[in-house]
């Protein structure tokens, strides 16, 4: 099935800077996809390309099979939820709404109509006559979304909308966001560096990093199974620890650490074994216990335990990997009562929980 | 946390109080006179009882009331068309390189920067070389030249702080870039117009030193009355000062207001 948009090898530098490489994306008619990254990443720039704020250096952008290279802004089928708003200050929360339909020429009476039904899809009917000054934080969101959807767009393009609000009135917007979606049966990119935010809401997911697109997927498969080192250390938390492929049977792999022969499994065909791997295992996948087992997983020193309200993350510190906390999460049950500084217990995972990363360069700094 | 020292506060309050006097009592004294006027009984100084004969006299004087009306029909459309032109360039300034931008920044200040005399007689020398003889035309042109820049600096300070974020949601809600000036831009702006308009129109109004030069026989007031106190006193100049006075004050209330107005949007 063709795709709904498509930006094909896309690259885009700024004077000697290169901001983008190689981003090939699709969009599906009426999925939520997220582009997530650190600020800096290029995420916001792949959103302006496609709304046509920015021109790009090489590469195609493709809607329904058409180049968009000579379709201005205001003749794209998309529009945009902008990371401040961008309301008309001197209009009223009606006179903003209906603006795309009052550019377009639309009788009064039909802009009416449809102002009051967008207001009301919304959430925002009693509001037509204020100003945006007038409003709240999440209200003037919900103006942005109203004057955003009221042109019938194919795509919204949603750039870090949820940034400026306090983490209570996020994560109802977060629910609004994903059901307004579904009514409306569009499009949504959006654009977050977030990344709960973004397991959260989205069907597909797109991690970029400096630039290039580190790995794509659905929220639980990019979780379960990261193919980067990036991608492993951003969305979630995750252990990760290097070494050398020792042996591969199927999906199976044994990896020489200093710590030990760990065990893990690859997604995907195998690097060559010799070569430069990490084990990557979440804090809530490690077994612990009060006495190392013998030739399974590895034995650590307890270095802290923190009381996370329903859970608590112990940090262990292993002598054969100087620098590296390990990360367990347990759940705040009193399992996990009698542990103290100093106690030396062993840590295992089943190896269906351990993933195998290919070394790349080193995971930014979180 | 402000440290009491009233004896400081006091003298600091009396310094402030002397020289707000010092600079208002002459134009109150201005004011005052035009109602009881300064007269002469038996040597001694001393007032007249109140009067209004100065503003009558006023009214009666032709040559006062046509100096009035050309200086206002100069300064309106000097400062209508300085907006024009200042919204102009001030749209240049924003959307062209950094580089080109300065450089016609520079040359819209240039009139204003440099001494009036040399901007008057730079326009004289230019009115003859191109055969345009002296009068209203004259004069508003060089009006406009030297008023620009202060319009331009108070469009182009609002248009900077709009940024690019309200055209570029215009756009990507279907407008056309027209629809975009006459919808969104124009009235984002429109305190910095009108109080740009209303500082140019005041300062065009009491422009002399450069109209002198570009004047022909059709005189400006501030013109009118320079060559009025060189033969003489009259009673209505008096009255004449009060009512620009009163205007003046009435305008500038206006742009502190349209300002005020403007910060807050």
């Amino acid at each position: 099935m063709q795709p709904l948009l498509h930006l094909e090898n896309i690259s885009k530098r700024y004077g000697a800077v290169r901001v983008l490489e190689g981003i090939d994306i699709t969009v599906a008619g009426n999925e939520f996809l997220t582009i997530l990254g650190p600020s800096g990443s290029g995420k916001t720039t792949i959103l302006r390309i496609i709304g046509g704020f920015e021109s790009i250096d090489g590469g195609r952008l493709m809607f329904e099979g058409r180049d968009l290279a000579a379709v201005p802004i205001n003749r794209r089928p998309f529009n945009t939820v902008f990371q401040d708003y961008a309301l008309f200050h001197h209009m009223t929360v009606a006179e903003n709404v209906g603006y795309g339909l009052k550019v377009r020429g639309r009788p009064r009476a039909e802009i009416a109509t449809r102002v009051a039904e967008v207001m009301e899809t919304v959430g925002l009917a009693a509001f037509g006559g204020r100003y945006p000054a007038q409003l709240s934080g999440g209200q003037r969101q919900r103006v942005a979304l109203a004057r955003a959807i009221i042109c019938e767009p194919r795509l919204i393009l949603l750039d870090e909308p949820l940034s400026a609000l306090d983490v209570e009135l996020r994560a109802q917007m977060q629910r609004f966001l994903k059901s307004l979606q579904r009514r409306l049966g569009i499009a949504f990119v959006f654009i977050t560096h977030d990344q709960e935010e973004a397991i959260a809401l989205s069907d597909r997911i797109i991690v970029v990093n400096g630039g290039r697109i580190e790995q794509e997927g659905a929220p639980e498969q990019l979780y379960r199974r990261p193919h980067t080192p990036f991608t492993a250390a951003f969305l979630g938390e995750n252990n990760l620890i290097a070494g050398t492929l020792a042996a591969v049977d199927g999906p199976l792999c044994a990896v020489d650490t200093p710590a030990g022969r760990l065990a893990a499994t690859v997604d995907g065909p195998a690097p060559p074994t010799g070569s430069a791997v990490l084990v990557a295992v979440r804090p809530e996948h490690v077994r612990l216990d009060a006495a190392p087992m013998p030739g399974e997983g590895l034995t650590a020193d307890v270095a802290d335990v923190r009381f996370l309200g329903a859970n608590v993350m112990i940090e262990l510190r292993h002598a054969a990997l100087p620098g590296a906390l390990l990360k367990v999460r347990r759940l705040a049950d009193g399992s996990a009562a009698g542990l103290v500084a100093g106690q030396r217990v062993g840590l295992s995972w089943s190896a269906g929980d351990a993933a195998l990363l290919r070394a790349g360069p080193a995971p930014a700094a979180l | 946390m402000r440290h009491k020292a009233p004896l400081i506060d006091a003298l600091l309050g009396l310094i402030a109080g002397v020289g707000l006097v010092a600079l208002y009592a002459p134009l109150l004294a201005t004011a005052a006179i035009s109602f009881f006027q300064v007269v002469r009984v038996r040597g001694a100084l001393g007032f007249a009882p109140f009067s209004l004969d100065p503003y009558a006299a006023l009214l009666a004087n032709g040559e006062i009331l046509a100096a009035l009306a050309t200086s206002l029909v100069v300064a309106a459309v000097a400062s209508i068309a300085a907006l024009g032109l200042a919204l102009m360039f001030a749209f240049y300034f924003v959307s062209a390189r950094r580089g080109l931008g300065l450089a016609m920044q520079t040359m819209v200040f240039l009139p204003f920067l440099l001494p009036p005399i040399i901007t008057g007689l730079s326009l004289l020398i230019a009115f003859r070389e191109i055969d345009l003889g002296r009068g209203l035309v004259t004069i508003i042109i060089a009006h406009i030249v030297f008023i620009v820049p202060v319009v331009y600096r108070t469009v182009l300070v609002r248009l900077q702080l709009l940024g690019s974020s309200l055209t570029e949601a215009s756009l990507d809600l279907g407008a056309s870039r027209v629809q975009t000036l006459r919808y969104v831009i124009l009235p984002q702006m429109r305190p910095a117009l009108i109080s740009g308009v209303l500082l140019a129109f005041a300062i065009s109004f009491d422009e002399t030193l450069i109209t002198l030069f570009v004047a022909g026989s059709q005189t400006t007031l501030p013109i009118r009355l320079w060559a009025m106190m060189r033969v003489g006193f009259v009673p209505e100049i008096n009255a004449l000062a009060t009512l620009i006075l009163l205007f003046t004050a009435v305008i500038t209330f206006a742009i502190g207001m349209l300002q005020r107005a403007g910060e807050r949007a």
